[in-house]
């Protein structure tokens, strides 16, 4: 009976890939294997390898390729060092406060990617901030930030550390004190302790939150587009020209199949490298770790300094665009993107808050992100048991499919999606874009909540069984609270981005269906205005009230619970 | 009156002349209120205007509903072409080579006089469907680093402009026209491309690629560049709000002719609400508040236009000497130029 409920948790996950996201996939490999782009042409053709053939013979693709693992490795490498120091403040902040602290994190990740960006540039334009600053201490202006592979990789690193600060969040929080306590007194300095306790016992929610930002990082293309000033490429850039500015769906398709294979083997190459980190998770001890008195010394002295350092440069980053974001929102000029105060006016606030189209977008957003959130969080975690607890046979296989929708760019499923249109309106639109949303969300969901599900520690659910709670019981009042910092990073990573979605949603979104960042993305389309900054600040406010009133209401933490 | 047998014959001939057009819009069902009129438009100012001056007088005419879907032409084509046929638009609004190669594809159809201001259109805006908005692409440039007033495309070769220009990325009319542009004012034209990638390779290095008009503008305000390619409505808006050193020129060889266009779609259940809005999106109120707003000029030409605006706007003979390109050879050959610019000019 046992080796079923592995089986049996992992199938309602199962099933709605197979039904909301294989089908589209299923689309993208047929028209991969064309041999000539014809957008009415029947899908079912003798395939072809000629596109392929065309990827792997030019040089410019190729090019294109090796650029963008490389900014993905950048982006990942910045992200980490940016964010062990923000999620151990994060964990070690008193619970009061907490959830403001949180706010720095999930702000920046409910703001829209095009506002972000723009966030950015007024950051490091010529006439921006930075130059602004070092201006008034004498420095020459920078002016060649923009539009640089540095200034996607820092806009890129503001967009994604909060899902790198999520992940190692959890698995920080989970450090018994005891364990800090033992490691203490055993004459470790806090910097010494962080490096051989907190590093190694954080490796899984690290290994979450390489993947997650690799291959965001990888497939992203608004703000490559938008910073990089066709100065720099990346393949979710491509995928989306090739897609829809040529119209060369087979092309499109190929190169989206061909950065989800360098995705997955990054992912396995990934999972390979910490496992063998963590000898203790398969029963083997761990080596000791030995470091020489001279380096102990430099650790102990400069850590903390640099620590700090990291700390302000992390906050600094996620914050200081949304600060200018704010101010150009009481700008008086008429494109978003103007740098230089012209004047303060409050009409672009009355523009969003009149008219009642942007609060109905703002609804539908709402609506959509809770909904999605729900059943995805609900899809999830019977997986995360089933992969933390329950090994059966495939279920390597079956988690690679699972995190496959992470790896495929968005705009990919999007041309998917276009090819079963006509299919698609036959399902309530809500109901299709909710099924494409818990698609796109559940990769997150799974491996935050796995991480999760990975470390918790049994013996308090064995006491409760020996207590006589029965596994409902268990569940309910044991197991559910310990998950909650899970539950909540997930059930937040998971809502934002069904909040933020736009590259599929804009393919699928009906008349009477517009979400918020889609009215966004098309008021982009044609002039952007500093409209676009006034929801983004009424959105800053919003969230960090409602974090306030949150953290108030319920205990997010479970610091007691140790 | 005394009916002759000629003018029985006549009335006979005239009938039977106008049956097969009666006969072909009898199908076209009459609309009733209640129906939904579904419109792909881009947002901010564009729907705005279409609300208040086609929408409002549409509805109160036909007690229908209407809804937009909001996005770039870029995303509105690649869902009307996965749709030809059973399409879930009924108007769409594209720019001047999407709309014909739209129409040759089958997806939008070809204007008709069913379109009550189809007569007023001038002539070059009654092809790809109706043409809304002229909006011509040219050169843009900081007047303070010209030693002289731009009058040809020629003068973007001169050296002081060596290292300053953000050239327009080729994916949208303005990176066609100026590629376009460049070849005719070398020697070659659509035709022979071959001259301007030449001509082009000397304009290197680029000081950027641009690949929108708010991207440009952030650089001219950045002093990332000082010359570029673009539609002149737009960039006569940032001048007077922004940045007042930003000339719009007119070159001799002419400025390119870019246009919006609203089509219809191939096969949309409400073919007579549909005509109607484009109607209503050619009448006088509509034409004059996108000419206030952003100046984008009327495509015809029974439209009275304020003395103020007259000079920031394309009118009357000024439309003929806009360069329309053969649009069919370039839509032809457009993928093969994009790749070569992608790997030559951008990469």
């Amino acid at each position: 009976m046992s080796r079923w409920i592995g089986p049996a948790l992992a199938a309602p996950v199962t099933l709605l890939l197979l039904l909301a996201f294989a089908a589209p996939m299923l689309v993208v490999v047929m028209l991969s294997l064309h041999e000539l782009s014809d957008p009415f042409g029947p899908l079912l053709q003798r395939p072809s390898l000629t596109q392929f053939v065309t990827i792997a013979t030019d040089p410019f693709y190729l090019g294109v390729l090796g650029e963008t693992v490389l900014l993905g490795l950048g982006v990942t490498a910045v992200t980490i060092l940016l964010s062990y120091p923000l999620a151990y403040w994060l964990a070690r902040m008193p619970v009061r406060w907490r959830p403001l602290a949180f706010s720095a994190i999930l702000v920046p990740l409910l703001t829209n990617v095009v506002v972000r960006s723009l966030g950015i540039i007024l950051l490091l334009a010529p006439g921006g901030l930075i130059n602004t600053a070092t201006g008034l201490v004498g420095l020459p202006p920078m002016r060649n930030m923009l539009f640089t592979h540095g200034a996607v990789a820092v806009a890129l690193a503001q967009v994604f550390m909060p899902f790198m600060v999520l992940a190692l969040y959890d698995s920080l929080q989970n450090t018994s004190p005891r364990v800090h306590e033992a490691a203490q007194s055993l004459g470790a300095s806090p910097a010494v302790r962080f490096l051989t306790v907190d590093l190694p016992l954080s490796l899984p929610g690290l290994r979450a939150g390489i993947v997650m930002v690799f291959l965001m990082s990888t497939t992203a293309y608004v703000s490559a587009t938008m910073l990089g000033g066709k100065k720099v490429w990346t393949t979710g850039m491509l995928v989306v020209q090739e897609a829809i500015h040529y119209l060369n769906a087979p092309m499109a398709s190929a190169l989206a199949l061909v950065m989800t294979a360098i995705g997955l083997a990054f992912t396995g190459l990934i999972a390979w490298l910490v496992g063998r980190m963590m000898p203790w998770t398969a029963g083997r001890p761990g080596r000791p770790l030995t470091l020489p008195r001279g380096l102990l010394a430099a650790i102990d002295l400069l850590g903390p300094s640099l620590a700090r350092l990291l700390l302000a440069m992390a906050l600094a980053l996620l914050l200081l665009p949304l600060v200018l974001v704010c101010v150009q929102s009481f700008n008086d000029v008429p494109q978003a993107t103007a740098s230089g105060f012209r004047g303060f006016t409050l009409r672009w606030y009355e523009a969003v808050l009149s008219g009642g189209v942007y609060t109905d977008s703002f609804w539908v957003s709402v609506q959509l992100a809770a909904a999605s959130t729900t059943a995805g969080l609900a899809l999830a975690l019977p997986a995360a048991f089933a992969l933390a607890r329950h090994p059966f046979r495939g279920r390597s296989a079956l988690l690679a499919f699972w995190l496959l929708p992470l790896s495929l760019p968005g705009v990919a499923i999007g041309v998917g999606m276009l090819r079963l249109l006509q299919i698609y309106v036959a399902i309530p639109p809500f109901l299709g874009l909710m099924a494409v949303h818990v698609v796109l969300m559940l990769p997150f969901a799974i491996t935050l909540l796995t991480a999760s599900v990975a470390t918790l520690d049994r013996a308090q659910e064995e006491a409760a069984a020996s207590l006589g709670a029965g596994p409902g019981r268990t569940f309910l009042l044991v197991t559910l609270p310990a998950l909650a910092p899970g539950l909540f990073a997930a059930g937040v990573v998971g809502g934002l981005l069904s909040f933020g979605e736009v590259t599929v949603t804009s393919f699928l979104t009906t008349a009477r269906l517009t979400t918020l960042p889609v009215r966004i993305y098309a008021e982009s389309s044609f002039s952007l205005e500093p409209t676009v900054h006034a929801i983004s600040t009424l959105l800053i406010v919003l969230t960090v009230v409602a974090l306030f009133l949150i953290g108030r209401a319920v205990r997010l933490d479970r610091l007691y619970a140790r | 009156m005394t009916l002759t047998r000629r003018t029985v014959n006549k009335l006979v001939l005239g009938a039977g002349l106008a049956v097969p057009y009666g006969f072909s819009r009898s199908a076209v069902a009459q609309p009733k209120p209640g129906d939904e009129l579904v419109v792909g438009i881009w947002g901010g100012a564009q729907e705005r205007i279409v609300k208040e001056h086609v929408e409002k007088p549409l509805v109160e005419r036909y007690g229908c509903k209407v809804s937009y879907v909001l996005g770039g032409t870029v995303e509105r084509r690649a869902r009307a072409y996965a749709e030809r046929g059973r399409p879930s638009f009924d108007v769409i609004y594209l720019n001047i080579f999407e709309s014909r190669k739209a129409v040759r594809d089958g997806v939008t159809q070809a204007p008709t006089p069913a379109v009550g201001n189809y007569e007023q259109l001038y002539p070059v805006a009654r092809q790809g469907g109706y043409g809304v908005a002229f909006n011509p692409c040219t050169i843009v440039y900081d007047r303070r680093k010209a030693s002289a007033p731009v009058t040809s495309w020629k003068d973007m070769w001169k050296p002081e402009w060596q290292g300053r220009i953000a050239w327009p990325l080729l994916g949208g009319t303005e990176g066609i026209a100026a590629l376009t542009m460049t070849a005719r004012a070398w020697g070659g034209d659509e035709h022979n491309i071959d001259i301007a990638f030449e001509k082009l390779e000397e304009l290197q290095p680029l000081a950027a690629i641009q690949s929108s008009q708010a991207q440009l503008f952030e650089m001219f305000d950045q002093g990332i560049c000082d010359l570029s390619v673009e539609f002149g409505s737009f960039t006569r808006t940032y001048a007077e709000t922004r940045n007042p050193n930003i000339e719009i020129a007119s070159p001799e060889e002419g400025q390119a002719l870019a246009m919006n266009v609203a089509c219809i779609t191939e096969g949309t259940p409400n073919q007579k609400l549909a005509e109607e809005w484009v109607d209503l999106h050619l009448s006088e109120p509509c034409m004059l508040a996108y000419a206030r707003e952003v100046y984008y000029s009327p495509t015809v030409s029974n439209i009275t236009i304020p003395e103020d605006l007259k000079p920031k706007l394309v009118v009357g003979e000024e439309v003929d000497r806009l360069i329309d390109f053969d649009w069919d050879v370039i839509n032809a050959n457009l993928n093969r130029w994009q790749a070569r610019f992608d790997r030559e000019i951008a990469g």
